[in-house]
């Protein structure tokens, strides 16, 4: 009798239990390692796992290479795993991942979901958890790092032989007409744009981390091509922190807010799978406010 | 090769590096939003019990700036948004218009010469036709000649696909079709799907366009995504109601395939102010179907347009899961879609949007900002815990 009702009590108690977890959305696959599709632990994307990164860190790894259509898939099983019924989620996320997070909030983010119980099977998919059906998923927040949700001119310049589905998806005017960049069902963006880029000037307009130009890191609404900068440089537009509008006049899609700004130009795209360049930044913001 | 070192380069993160440390992160020399608190009194403090206090005082900046942010953002649905919400959506069948330096076959830039470039759609319906435009300009502004040397269109491919068919896209200055004016030096060009070798390719259609200016060689890429067959058909029927308190507005559509249909209309005041953005986002089944593209009524009551209400550029798709490509698009009705004849807002509700999901959101987060008054109060139970930027939160170890 003492026994039942001690389970009894300990599945009352896993039921009602509420988890925040810390998703880590990655970005296009470059030439390190990737972490494994459907391995929630498998940090090697971004660098040693045994570095901090949030509370209850999870690595969402998707293939870095597909269209954002096909892999949206493994965001949302990631979000109805860990963050739904009684869990919650802070959601980190690079370059591409933006536009892969900003895509599936837009289109599915208000469907209904049925919460799951956060113990995934080889293919990151979780059981139910039982609980009532709901909309959309549970997110406190999320921070971009490199977002490229505007897409970058590094696309707009690719060759028929060098092209690839991410590729193209990630021209400017494709990933800006692709979903209601505005649709983030009322959760807060957080840009972090780094400003160390020299090598592709000559194609990224205004300031840029050699991969992805403020006009998109900083979530900024409209065409591409706009030459957005840090302050002091007279024949650029200032980008402007938060949810200001920019010098110029141009605006940032609703709910997303510039949090940090490169003004010293200290870092570039590059995370060197070792949490390195703007995702340094954006890992330490991480850390101390995903608890 | 510039531009597969480029491609090659992104995002490369060099050699796995096996480095047990993260790079090191020192503290960030630019400006940071949330970052900028300032101590609002009291004695100084040891560093590490100020670092401590300020960590605890932006968590509370954090928690209730997201907590009060969405008390007022989600007073309406997300299915019925003021357009200031929406800066990027207002004028969808707008021209997308780029100025980039020149870029030069093989890689690089010519700075000396700015190519404009507009594109009026990306996404194209069976029967629907994009047009594209380019001129050359100097430093100063001044138009340069420019000489089209080739436009080719043609389906982008993967793997073992079959390549498609080239078409051909004819730019010229002459004045007519897509280009306004003759002899301007602004070249334009109309790619159509439909009639081409083209016509049943489901995907990306790559138009590039290879000209010279200022004496070198450059070139122009335009990327439309191309449905060939139609999901479902408007009907033509409009019909505006005012129901549960909001100013409805039902499209009739014949939907031939079942599906998630995300579908968006803009709405303007009786003065052509635009007004807001309705959006549609279920789950459809076949056959004779509407549209709700709603006005939410406490949108109509906070700001109180000029009515009757007119609905204009509606735009949809069938959204496809797990595909590429991931939808089939619904012809755009451009321009006015109906003109609406409701001049009161006798039953129109002022009451604020509420739903499951709404509840849920606040109660978590007004959890969160509690915690964090509460963590920085006992903390620091000398000073004052800021006050909210929104209604006062419930007292220290109350329910949610």
């Amino acid at each position: 009798m003492k026994t039942i009702l001690a389970l009894c009590l300990f599945l009352a108690s896993t039921l009602a239990s509420a988890t925040n977890y810390t998703l880590w959305i990655n970005g296009r696959a470059g030439s390190g390692a990737n972490g494994t599709p459907g391995d929630y632990n498998d940090f090697s994307y971004w660098g040693s796992s045994s570095i901090p990164a949030g509370v209850n860190k999870k690595a969402v790894n998707w293939d870095g290479r597909s269209s954002i259509a096909s892999q949206s898939v493994r965001i949302r099983d990631a979000l109805d795993c860990f963050c739904t019924g009684n869990n919650w989620c802070y959601i980190a996320t690079y370059s591409a991942g933006d536009l892969l997070t900003g895509y599936t909030l837009a289109n599915y983010g208000g469907s209904v979901r049925q919460p799951k119980n956060a113990n995934p099977n080889a293919n990151g998919v979780c059981g139910a958890s039982g609980a009532p059906d709901q909309t959309g998923w549970n997110i406190k927040w999320v921070r971009v790092a490199a977002g490229a949700a505007g897409g970058s001119e590094l696309s707009d310049i690719g060759a028929w032989t060098t092209s690839e589905p991410l590729v193209q998806d990630l021209k400017t005017s494709t990933s800006r007409a692709m979903y209601n960049h505005n649709v983030t069902r009322n959760i807060w963006f957080y840009m972090y744009a780094g400003a160390r880029g020299t090598a592709y000037s000559f194609v990224l307009p205004g300031q840029d981390d050699e991969v992805v130009a403020y006009h998109s890191s900083g979530g900024v609404a409209g065409n591409a091509g706009r030459s957005l900068c840090n302050p002091g440089d007279w024949f650029c537009d200032d980008l402007r922190l938060g949810t200001e509008t920019n010098q110029g006049g141009s605006s940032k899609w609703s709910l997303h807010s510039v949090q940090f700004r490169d003004d010293g130009e200290d870092y570039n795209h590059y995370g060197e799978g070792n949490w390195a360049g703007i995702i340094g930044v954006m890992r330490g913001a991480v850390v101390s406010s995903a608890q | 090769m510039a531009i597969a070192a480029a491609l090659a380069l992104w995002f490369g993160r060099g050699e796995p590096d096996a480095a047990p440390q993260a790079a090191a992160t020192p503290p960030p020399a630019g400006p940071q939003f949330f970052g900028a608190v300032t101590d609002d009194g009291g004695l100084p403090m040891p560093g590490e019990r100020d670092e401590r206090r300020r960590q605890l005082l932006e968590r509370v900046q954090l928690t209730d700036h997201t907590y009060c942010s969405y008390l007022e953002g989600s007073r309406y649905p997300m299915e019925s948004r003021p357009v200031a919400q929406n800066p990027d959506q207002v004028y969808p069948n707008q021209s997308i218009q780029e100025a980039n330096p020149m870029r030069v076959a093989g890689g690089g830039a010519n700075n000396a010469v700015l190519l404009q470039t507009s594109q009026s759609h990306v996404y194209l319906a069976a029967g629907e036709a994009a047009a594209f435009s380019l001129r050359a300009v100097d430093s100063q502004g001044r138009t340069l000649p420019i000489v089209i040397t080739a436009a080719k269109a043609q389906g982008m491919t993967y793997g073992a696909s079959r390549p498609t068919p080239q078409v051909a896209v004819p730019f010229v200055d002459d004045g007519g079709g897509a280009d306004p004016v003759a002899g301007d030096g602004a070249y334009a060009g109309v790619l159509a799907p439909t009639e081409g070798g083209l016509a049943g390719f489901h995907g990306t259609i790559r138009t590039e366009v290879r000209y010279t200016a200022g004496g070198r060689s450059g070139f122009a890429l335009f990327d439309v995504i191309y449905t060939p067959v139609l999901p479902a058909a408007w009907t033509g029927k409009v019909r505006e109601a005012i129901e549960d308190g909001s100013l409805n507005f039902h499209l009739g559509l014949e939907v031939r395939q079942p599906g998630r249909y995300v579908v968006s209309g803009r709405v303007d005041d009786a003065r052509g102010k635009p007004f807001a953005v309705a959006t549609f986002n279920d789950v459809l089944q076949t056959g004779t179907r509407e549209v709700k593209l709603a006005v939410f009524g406490k949108l109509l009551k906070d700001e109180t347009p000029a009515m009757p209400l007119t609905l204009r550029d509606v735009e949809g798709y069938l959204l496809r899961e797990n595909v590429d490509p991931d939808r089939l698009l619904v012809p755009r009705l451009q321009g006015r879609v109906h003109a609406g004849r409701t001049r009161s807002l006798e039953g129109v509700s002022d009451a604020e949007w509420q739903s499951e999901e709404r509840s849920r959101y606040l109660a978590e987060y007004a959890k969160d900002r509690q915690a964090a008054r509460a963590a920085l109060g006992e903390f620091d139970p000398g000073q004052p815990v800021p006050p909210s930027a929104c209604a006062s939160p419930p007292a220290a170890g109350s329910a949610r």
